[in-house]
């Protein structure tokens, strides 16, 4: 209950502090994002599942968010950065997707 | 294959599962974990707005950019056009002026009438006379430009080109015009016909469709010789294109002024230049 509002008070503090990403950390936003939704969707597949585990979560989002720059970022400086983002979206949207179903068949037995 | 289906399959990281384990082997459980959780989700909420609010602005700041660029055009269009007319205007008023000061004396009204023919030859002063008027426009369904994508080579044989126009004026003149205007804009021998992307530039003023080439010459003789020459057969080859045209005789054409004749670096030669070229 009081991890909700620590979401609740993140989402808050973004749209209202609005804060300013520096430029060279615009280009990993994205992906960022991608891979914190990776996170969040098996952290919800995992509470679903009963088998949940706060550190786990928090250590899973933090690495992929990290490792899904990184990789970018190499992906840059070898020139092959879109290539890279396009395959690191490929591969945690298809995870994505996966656990979204797990959590549908949880949900509604179908 | 094995790398869908791994991807597929072990779609939950598999450190729950071996947390799991652990907690089931009897590892008690950490007193900061809603600490930690706490501010994990804080993180993801943070993360998560902070891109939307970026997607956000950047798009409103890219349509603010270019709803002022386009205000700025309109602004400037409307300048340039209020300064075209006091341009006009004073033309006028300074022609008006040298009239009355040379219709003081003998010699000066003769120099009035040449200065008007000289004027009116050149493009400098309007003209009036009977002549005749060519019509070209766009095939129908020929979309404006502004949404043609040039990458899929959208048909657009339909549109009259600069080369068409060019054509058509020289033919025009070749028929025996004496005073040629497109658009309202006079030709002089200084006039260009142009393209820039898709529109048609006179003197570096884009025009638009239809095109309206006014001449003024020989009311018999002027559309005979355009339309049973050269010009006419090319009319023939662009309406094959689907482009329209017409071509009619008028009694009486009233062609404006060119809106500049400027010499920037010819300048009348003085007599002693005369003399010493010999001719």
């Amino acid at each position: 209950m009081i991890a909700a509002i620590g979401l609740v008070l993140g989402i808050v503090a973004g749209i209202f502090l609005e804060p300013t990403v520096p430029t060279w950390l615009q280009p990993y936003l994205p992906i960022a994002v991608v891979a914190a939704l990776d996170a969040v969707f098996g952290g919800l597949r995992a509470l679903l599942d009963g088998i949940f585990d706060d550190r786990v979560f928090v250590v899973s989002f933090v690495a992929n968010v990290l490792v899904a720059a990184l990789i970018v970022y190499l992906g840059d400086q070898l020139g092959v950065g879109s290539q890279l983002s396009t395959g690191v979206v490929v591969v945690l949207g298809i995870r994505i997707f996966s656990n979204a179903a797990a959590i549908r068949r949880q949900l509604f037995r179908a | 294959m094995l790398l869908l289906r791994n991807l597929v399959e072990d779609s939950l990281d598999e450190g729950y599962a071996r947390a799991a384990a652990r907690r089931a082997a009897g590892e008690p459980a950490r007193k900061s974990a809603v600490v930690v959780l706490t501010v994990g989700l804080l993180l993801v909420g943070l993360l998560l707005a902070t891109a939307f609010a970026q997607t956000r602005q950047r798009a409103s700041s890219a349509a603010t950019a270019r709803d002022a660029l386009v205000a700025e055009v309109e602004q400037r269009t409307a300048a340039n056009d209020r300064a075209q007319a006091r341009l006009d205007q004073q033309r006028a008023a300074v022609q008006r002026a040298q009239r009355q000061v040379l219709a003081l004396s003998g010699a000066g009204t003769e120099l009035a009438d040449q200065l008007s023919r000289l004027e009116a030859s050149t493009g400098a002063g309007p003209v009036t006379g009977p002549g005749m008027v060519v019509r070209l426009d766009d095939a129908p369904g020929n979309s404006d430009g502004s949404d043609v994508d040039p990458r899929t080579d959208v048909d657009n044989s339909g549109r009259v080109t600069d080369r068409d126009l060019q054509t058509v004026v020289n033919e025009v003149w070749a028929a025996g015009a004496e005073a040629v205007s497109v658009n309202g804009q006079r030709l002089t021998a200084l006039s260009a016909i142009r393209a820039a992307g898709d529109a048609v530039l006179v003197d570096f003023r884009p025009l638009t469709p239809p095109y309206t080439i006014e001449a003024v010459g020989d009311p018999h003789k002027l559309r005979e010789t355009f339309v049973g020459g050269f010009g006419g057969s090319y009319l023939q080859v662009l309406q094959g294109y689907g482009i329209t045209y017409g071509v009619e005789d008028r009694d009486r054409l009233k062609l404006a002024a060119s809106a500049g004749v400027r010499l920037r670096y010819a300048a009348e030669p003085q007599p002693s230049e005369t003399r010493s070229n010999g001719t």
